[in-house]
């Protein structure tokens, strides 16, 4: 029985710990006024895209009798060349281009985790064949394998987008997973628990995993914005989402008319100013966690 | 040491084998009639005899399997074949490729002085003004789209100013080969440049201020051993290891960007030559300018690997 | 472990030597540009060292993917005017397209239309020197039926003759049936050299080696190709007529003729583009030419195929009759710089039209469609294969419109746009542009003979018998009595709903100086614009 009490204790003391150093982190990062105001900008960018679109502002709605109107009190941000409103469609958008970024920079980091913990922790024959896998998909220029899916399923749909940015971005989160599982395996803790008779997936999930973790989650947190700009590039050569789905990168493809670009200023620049205030705040904050996180810099 | 690398280089064989034939089948798989974009539609209807005269012509009626191994043992003589409009792919890629490598050369280089320069000057006066200028520069370039900063580039440079060509890569009335290299060079090179300078000036700074703060330059400093040559012989030599690898893992991210980049600029590369084989489904192109692409990433990734071999031997041994 | 470390620092010191060496060439530049910038910055701008040179700009676009940029686009697709400076035709035409004059020969027509005879010029030379002769037209004529990149008014006239007789300078082509156009289109169809060009593949012409050194028959020929640049042309020695006042001409390969002509890359453009028009317009160097040019814009409807598998939903007229009123046609005509809203293939204001046109009406629309028992839960799906903004624009108020009818609809943008129609049967309406030659290529899309639309209209044979007789005719009177009808068919089936024209503009860069009377014609096509007399302004 005090066997067992004493036990509690410690968890009790390792959870107090953890909580203080949560704390200390925390005011790390609070004192990042950088990293701050990027917090903020994702915060407030995200809740009002996600307002916006639950409020329902009307994003889709031309209006034939004012069209190209230069922003004034009743359309904050002006409308397009077609009378839509662009505030709502930049808030709209924000909607798709946020949801593409965070999706495919979650699903990518996952899946890049696991396959990095299973080739660096079996390491061998499933390691090279992993690295093998990678390459090749590493090897793949995007842009090709975006257009052999647009082409294979007939439509540039949002799937698609999503499917080609999780199947091309997992590598980095991969390379990175598997070095360390590679050099983490030898310490002394891993094969203590191997000597446990601990289960394999116990060991490399449970154990070894979350050692990693920090640079994962610095890692996913400038994919989001990786993949944002991504998906503004593939719009601009037409091979984006189709452009009836009003993203950040489809709203900013007005600017491939030059008319647009030299007289209607507030076509592009309001779409481009959410874009790289959005990345900008994502560069800033997933610094912020690597400074917080990273125990290298601490 | 040689032999990892032999295996490495050998291992690319295969790869690029299977990469080719992932592309051919599932470029087939598309069910996109070629003919349809050689020969446009009001034609079609007019000569529907030819059309499939041209269709038997170019081997379109064989099994897939048959045409992947006849297209792969012509590639494998050096004979890669035609565009569907005719002109043979190898002059194409002779005529395309060293316009690209020339773009993404001095965009490498550039961002390399530029981006390392900065970073190692911000590391050493940190939180100075050349360090703050540096870092928001940094992030601003990472921040806006790339194909944006070319488009107001193109704008302001060349459009208000006159002073720089809005595309291609020759002009006519050029007084210099040099000049004119120089002139149309500028504005893509500068493009991709500021994508690029961001990521390796962070790289650099945080690298760099890594090494200031180790023991041994805090040894050397003891020493006596004078300033610019603690930061130069110790400092910089050190940090640069992890930097050169992240220079060369950029490479891909270049010819991506330069993909974009070209089209924006109507800089006649192998990337604007790509997109529109793309949007043309001009099959024998889009394959080999892919497996040139994929060549260069794999390159790239072995150099990656090499480099890494050569500075951290931990890893080596892992293999 | 000692042989890494200096190999590594090999390594290293060689990149440094190399930043090091790229730093100092890079510094070194960088004065030059300054120098470069503001020299030119100071003593004038682009545009007009441009004029200086003595050059005439010209621009190909290759962004909508008609031309490539490392060859001389054939003259046998779109007639422009670098390869008009260097290909002639048996004959020119005047802006109307219309009215011809002699060119490379006269060419007399018999009454009854089944004989012409072309009786070429005296020593007519190719730029090489070698004789221009009726062998070369029998050539051309024959080749043109076996290439696949060729414009379809050539084959559609050249499949009536029945034979070719030459006699000296004197060629006889003799007809199967009388083709009413035929005049107008020999003004349009190139001659090309039959001593180059015999051994070449006729299937793929177009992408001959030949296109990279061309013998030409014009004022010009080519001088100096850079592949992806531009190409630049010189004066022909072998050209019998006038020499023009412009020696030299360049022709820039460009992704945008906005940008080229902001550059002063360019000094004649043409388009139809919103963007375009308005930027040019708006540029004081250049000078806006509206030129009539049949430029349709049209829907048609994915009714069925040859082999008879057929699209249910949009087989009931009630159902297209209802889609069209739901779409104000006024209004997405307003998108673009001077378009005109069309009731059928003829214009409203050309004699024949028929006086019938579709109305908007929104309210009866939406009735109608739930009248008609289609089925409102089913998307409508709508494909569209141009890509620039003033399309996308369009297809979002079509969109727009039709949802507010009620519909659930789903625009696509595709690759290929008329033949995804069939090959998956999946859309159910597509839109199109045309720029046509003349009225009868509008309708003889509806023929059951033709290859595409047989497959989106089903092969119906009612219009065929009608169309056939408007290519016969002759008579004024004659044909408008037939486009008449043809105007009453096509709105009573309703396959095609004809959106509006869009006007084409040329503008001309105050670097050049056109001489006073010129009137331009469809920039696609090609026609007598007394080119001898342009100048360049200094």
């Amino acid at each position: 029985m005090s066997n067992n009490g004493s036990a509690v204790s410690i968890k009790e003391q390792n959870k107090s710990a953890a909580s203080s150093l949560m704390k200390k982190n925390i005011r790390k990062f609070m004192n990042n006024r950088l990293a701050l105001f990027g917090l903020i900008v994702i915060v407030v960018m995200t809740v009002a895209c996600v307002a916006g679109a639950i409020v329902g502002v009307d994003y889709n709605t031309p209006n034939p009798t004012i069209l190209k109107q230069a922003p004034s009190s009743e359309h904050i941000f002006g409308t397009d060349t077609i009378g839509r409103d662009l505030f709502a469609r930049v808030l709209y958008g924000g909607c798709y281009s946020i949801l593409i970024g965070v999706f495919c920079s979650v699903l990518s980091s996952v899946i890049g985790a696991v396959l990095g913990a299973i080739a660096g922790y079996f390491g061998g024959k499933v390691d090279s064949l992993i690295i093998r896998i990678s390459e090749i998909f590493q090897a793949f220029p995007q842009l090709v394998l975006v257009m052999m899916l647009v082409a294979l399923m007939n439509k540039r749909g949002l799937g698609n987008l999503l499917f080609i940015f999780v199947v091309t971005g997992w590598m980095t989160t991969f390379r990175m997973v598997r070095n360390e599982f590679m050099s983490l395996k030898t310490e002394t803790y891993v094969k203590v628990c191997e000597a446990f008779g601990m289960s394999k997936s116990s060991i490399m999930f449970k154990q070894i995993l979350p050692n990693v973790m920090s640079p994962i989650i610095v890692s996913t947190t400038t994919n989001v914005a990786f993949f944002i700009l991504q998906e503004a590039a593939l719009s601009f050569i037409g091979l984006g989402v189709a452009d009836s789905t009003p993203t950040w990168g489809n709203i900013l493809n007005a600017a491939k008319s030059v008319s647009v670009v030299t007289n209607q200023w507030w076509i592009w620049v309001f779409p481009g100013l959410a874009i790289s205030l959005f990345v900008l705040a994502i560069n800033f904050f997933g610094d912020g966690l690597r400074d917080v996180l990273d125990p290298k810099q601490q | 040491m040689f032999k990892y690398i032999v295996k490495k280089l050998l291992m690319m064989i295969p790869m690029l084998f299977l990469i080719s034939i992932i592309v051919y089948f599932s470029l087939n798989l598309t069910g996109i009639d070629p003919i349809n974009f050689m020969v446009s539609p009001e034609v079609l209807s007019a000569n529907q005899d030819n059309v499939e005269a041209l269709r038997e012509s170019l081997g379109l009626n064989d099994p897939l399997i048959v045409q992947y191994f006849r297209w792969l043992g012509n590639c494998l003589q050096g004979d890669l074949g035609y565009s569907f409009d005719g002109t043979p792919i190898s002059s194409l890629i002779a005529d395309r490729l060293p316009y690209t490598f020339e773009l993404a050369g001095y965009s490498l280089i550039l961002s390399a002085v530029i981006g390392i320069g900065i970073g190692i000057i911000s590391a050493i006066r940190q939180n100075g003004i050349i360090d703050y200028i540096g870092r928001v520069l940094a992030v601003l370039g990472q921040a806006v789209p790339q194909f944006l900063v070319g488009i107001i580039l193109i704008q302001i440079f060349s459009i208000k100013l006159g002073w720089f060509p809005s595309g291609n890569r020759i002009s006519p009335d050029a007084t210099s080969p040099l000049a004119d290299a120089f002139f149309h060079l500028f504005l893509p090179v500068l493009t991709l440049t500021i994508g690029m300078v961001a990521v390796l000036m962070r790289y650099a700074r945080n690298t760099m201020l890594d090494v200031l703060n180790s023991d041994y330059i805090k040894t050397a400093r003891s020493k006596g051993i004078p300033e610019w040559k603690v930061y130069l012989k110790h400092g910089f030599r050190n940090a640069m290891k992890p930097v050169l690898v992240i220079l060369v893992f950029r490479i891909p991210m270049l010819v991506g960007g330069s993909v974009v980049i070209e089209t924006v600029f109507s800089y006649p590369g192998i990337g604007l030559t790509m997109t529109n084989a793309i949007t043309s489904m001009d099959y024998p192109v889009v394959l080999i300018t892919t497996l040139i692409i994929a060549a260069a990433m794999l390159i790239c990734s072995f150099m990656v690997d090499v480099l890494n071999a050569l500075l951290d031997p931990r890893v080596r041994l892992g293999e | 472990m000692k042989k890494i470390s200096k190999l590594a620092a090999l390594l290293l010191a060689m990149v440094l030597l190399v930043t090091s060496f790229a730093g100092c060439g890079g510094g070194s530049k960088d004065t030059k540009d300054t120098q470069a910038a503001n020299e030119s910055g100071s003593s004038a701008p682009a545009a007009s060292d441009a004029a200086s040179d003595g050059s005439l700009k010209l621009a190909i676009t290759t962004g909508d993917g008609s031309s490539t940029d490392d060859k001389i686009p054939t003259p046998w697709y779109n007639r422009q005017m670098a390869t008009n400076l260097m290909f002639r035709s048996l004959l020119i035409a005047d802006s109307s397209l219309e009215k011809t004059e002699p060119d490379l020969a006269e060419v007399a027509v018999s009454e009854d239309g089944m004989t012409y005879t072309v009786t070429m010029k005296d020593g007519l030379k190719w730029s090489d020197g070698e004789d221009l002769t009726t062998d070369d037209v029998i050539f051309s004529i024959e080749t043109a039926l076996k290439t696949a990149t060729i414009n379809s008014i050539y084959t559609a006239a050249f499949s009536n003759i029945k034979e070719m007789k030459a006699d000296g300078n004197v060629l006889t082509i003799s007809m199967t049936t009388p083709y009413a156009s035929m005049m107008s289109v020999l003004s349009q169809f190139a001659i090309l050299p039959k001593h180059c060009l015999e051994s070449a593949d006729p299937l793929s012409l177009d992408s001959d080696p030949f296109w990279q050194s061309p013998v030409c028959s014009g004022m010009f020929c080519l001088d100096e190709l850079k592949k992806g640049n531009y190409f630049t042309l010189k004066l022909n020695e072998y050209y019998e007529g006038t020499a023009p006042k412009i020696t030299k001409v360049t022709v820039y390969f460009v992704t945008d003729f906005i940008t080229a002509a902001q550059a002063g890359n360019v000094d004649y453009v043409y388009g139809n583009d919103a963007g375009l028009v308005e930027e040019l317009g708006k540029m004081e160097n250049f000078t806006s030419n509206e030129v009539d040019v049949l430029f349709y814009k049209y829907l048609i409807f994915n009714m069925k195929g040859a082999d008879g598998n057929e699209n249910e939903a949009m087989q009931s007229l009630e159902v297209r009759k209802a889609l069209v009123e739901a779409i104000d046609r006024a209004t997405l005509a307003g998108l673009y710089p001077n378009a005109t809203v069309l009731n059928s293939g003829v214009p409203d204001d050309h004699e024949a039209y028929n006086g019938f046109s579709y109305t908007f009406d929104a309210e009866k629309a939406k009735a109608d469609i739930a009248a008609s028992g289609y089925d409102m839960s089913r998307t409508l799906k709508i494909c569209y294969y141009n890509n620039d903004q003033t399309s996308i624009d369009l297809i979002n108020m079509i969109v727009y419109y039709l949802e507010q009818a009620g519909l659930k609809v789903e625009a696509t943008l595709s690759n290929d746009g008329t033949t995804d129609l069939f090959t998956t049967r999946d859309y159910d309406i597509g839109f199109k542009g045309k720029s046509s030659f003349s009225i009868d290529e509008w309708y003889t899309e509806y023929m059951s003979t033709d290859a595409l639309f047989k497959n989106i209209f089903g092969g119906d044979t009612t219009f065929d018998e009608t169309i056939a007789r408007l290519s016969a005719a002759t008579e004024t009177a004659e044909r408008d009595e037939v486009l008449k009808e043809l105007q009453g068919m096509e709105q009573e089936y309703l396959y095609k709903v004809p959106l509006f024209t869009v006007g084409t503009y040329v503008f001309t860069s105050s670097n050049v100086k056109v001489p006073d009377g010129v009137t331009f014609c469809n920039p696609l096509y090609s026609c007598d614009l007394d080119f001898a007399n342009w100048e360049l302004a200094n």
